[in-house]
């Protein structure tokens, strides 16, 4: 009914200006007061802001970017952070030893092991303690598995932002066998307080060992097909070859680490370089970005720091199967005094974390709380190089740009 | 490494006073203490003329030693074939002014970390781009990782801190006294708990 009454004013309309057709003319030049020397340059323009986040399931996380978009380009970039900040360093300096490793777990959710490993091994360091044979090995063990564990999140979350809603569904199938794993080893599916100063808390059995054992020969052949799925996948190339290039003089410039430094060409590992728990023993590869020519696009784009990810993922695997080969026997514990008191002095320490280097800086003042523990995250690094490689991308490579860093906001804000 | 490098910046830079602090029995880090004045200079020799070429700033941290502040930078090159890496220091002794040069156009990584030390501990950095507050809202007051800080139980007119849900006693993870521990065990018995 509207739309015969719309239509019936407009035959209305139409028939005025038959009438006066004389007067159309200048009618329109009246209404609309358009400069009739009007060009491109003395238009008015202006760069539209628009918020990405704080919720957005683009942003991974409650981060916020504040994009200036020309058209369709990105021209400034700024992101605003802080939106999870649970004043992490500032507890730790009222809490024991022993009491910091459920915080520090709260870090990078997606990699509490690693991150658990992490600060025990920078106190053990300072202790001078020595850690059980079998300890470190299921140390080893829990960090490779929880690596693949946090690229699987990485991986389905990856071709979530693309577009592509099945690969995410394959991973989280696949990580969840590996959080049973770990439910069945600490009790907990995420945030495990399972690493312990001076060892791990509870020890593995061999029917849990062998249930690792068959998960592994179902996940090469996973592998290979997340590959076909996504890697070949003619979209998913073009939506990240030659994308979002962070070259590795930026990358030093800002101390970006891990994956997004690999990816940009250097074979840099902690794992090789400065090895820590029993890496030393084990041989593995360090992917890096352009050291395959089949996999194409440019060193540092999107698709090389993302399929150094799915690399690093079959090196885990290689390495978990070493671990299986000569899993030792023997205590989990070393020996620890009731309550831990640091020696007066400072540490810094960093290891190797899915998602890049995380160090932790202590100072003790030799009482059995630290003076002041401050974390290294890697994550905070890398979305300080945003600004940098936002400009001159569109607001959807933008998207794959982001989500190729791989950010978890729990470590960035602490 | 490391006594070698302090002397030849004690050579080239009289000014900055370095000394190497060794950790006590080889516990932890050594580091290289500087004068706050003469970090700008001492920084682009260890980014460009000193053998190391210390490309990489991994973290800046800052501790309040109550006199004094201490801002530490984590200094590393990414050398495959040799890799170092030590730790800088600054001493910041002016407590309530307290300012100090950025060093953001030397490390670009530095902008940020230096945004979270103005943050955490008030710390001015002088000739920073964009000196902000980062993790904490714009308009919060105080800086939270100094030591006297007290926490604000107000902020914006919301109570956030209020005492009821803050018992500390309740919570803390070390009971020493056993009939306290019993009391406990009592109260929370009584309330069904």
């Amino acid at each position: 009914m509207t739309h015969d009454k719309h239509e019936g004013k407009h035959d209305h309309d139409h028939d005025d200006h038959d009438k006066h057709d004389d007067h159309h003319h200048e009618e329109v030049a009246e209404v609309e007061d358009y400069p009739k020397d009007a060009k491109e340059e003395s238009l008015k323009s202006e760069l539209l802001t628009l918020n990405m986040g704080p919720q957005h399931p683009a942003t991974h996380g409650v981060l916020r970017i504040e994009i200036k978009t020309d058209s369709e380009i990105v021209s400034e970039a700024k992101p605003y952070i802080g939106y999870l900040h649970r004043c992490m360093e500032k507890h730790t300096e009222s809490l024991d030893y022993r009491g910091i490793i459920p915080f520090v777990d709260r870090l990078d959710y997606l990699a509490a092991m690693n991150m658990e490993v992490g600060y025990a091994l920078t106190v053990e360091k300072m202790l001078g303690t020595e850690v059980p044979a079998r300890a470190t090995y299921i140390r080893t063990l829990v960090s490779e598995l929880q690596r693949i564990a946090s690229h699987l999140v990485a991986f389905g979350t990856y071709a979530l932002d693309l577009g592509a809603f099945t690969p995410f569904l394959y991973a989280f199938d696949q990580r969840e066998k590996i959080l049973r794993f770990f439910e069945e080893i600490s009790g907990a599916r995420l945030l495990y307080n399972y690493v312990w100063i001076g060892g791990v808390w509870n020890d593995v059995t061999d029917t849990q060992l062998d249930f690792l054992r068959d998960f592994i020969e179902d996940f090469e052949k996973e592998l290979d097909e997340y590959h076909t799925l996504v890697t070949s996948n003619s979209i998913f190339r073009d939506r990240t070859a030659n994308v979002a290039v962070i070259d590795l003089k930026t990358c030093l410039a800002y101390g970006a680490t891990g994956p997004v430094l690999r990816g940009a060409g250097h074979r840099w590992d902690l794992r090789k370089v400065q090895p820590y728990l029993n890496y030393n023993e084990l041989e593995f590869d360090v992917p890096v970005g352009g050291d395959n020519p089949e996999v194409g696009g440019m060193v540092g784009d999107c698709l090389n720091r993302y399929y150094v990810r799915m690399r690093e993922m079959r090196e885990s695997l290689k390495i978990i199967k070493q671990l299986l080969l000569k899993f030792p026997s023997g205590p989990i514990m070393g020996k620890v005094s009731k309550i831990i008191k640091l020696p007066k002095g400072e540490i810094y320490m960093r290891t190797e974390c899915p998602r890049g280097e995380l160090g932790f800086h202590i100072v003790s003042q030799g009482g059995k709380e630290p003076y002041r523990i401050k974390v290294k995250s890697p994550c905070f690094t890398h979305v300080s190089i945003l600004p940098v490689v936002g400009p001159g991308l569109m607001i959807a490579d933008f998207v794959a740009a982001v989500g190729s860093i791989d950010i978890v906001l729990g470590e960035v804000d602490r | 490494m490391l006594d070698e490098l302090c002397q030849e910046i004690k050579l080239k830079f009289p000014a900055s006073q370095a000394v190497l602090h060794n950790p006590p029995e080889n516990v932890g880090s050594p580091s290289i203490e500087i004068e706050a004045k003469s970090l700008r200079e001492v920084a682009l020799y260890l980014r460009d003329d000193c053998k190391y070429k210390f490309s990489v700033l991994q973290v800046i941290s800052g501790v309040d030693y109550l006199e004094y502040f201490e801002v530490c930078y984590m200094l590393a090159n990414f050398d495959l074939a040799r890799s170092y890496e030590f730790i800088l220091k600054v001493k910041v002794s002016d407590r309530v002014n307290p300012v100090l040069d950025s060093v953001a156009d030397i490390w670009p990584a530095a902008n940020w970390q230096e945004r979270e030390c103005f943050d955490m501990l008030g710390i001015e950095f002088k000739g920073h781009p964009d000196l902000r507050r980062i993790l904490c809202p714009e308009d919060w007051q105080g800086f939270p990782l100094r030591k006297d800080y007290v926490a604000a139980k107000y902020y914006n007119g919301m109570q956030v801190y209020p005492d009821h849900k803050m018992n500390l006693e309740e919570r803390s993870f070390i009971i020493n006294s056993k009939s306290k521990q019993e009391e406990l065990q009592k109260q929370s018995l009584a309330k069904g708990l």
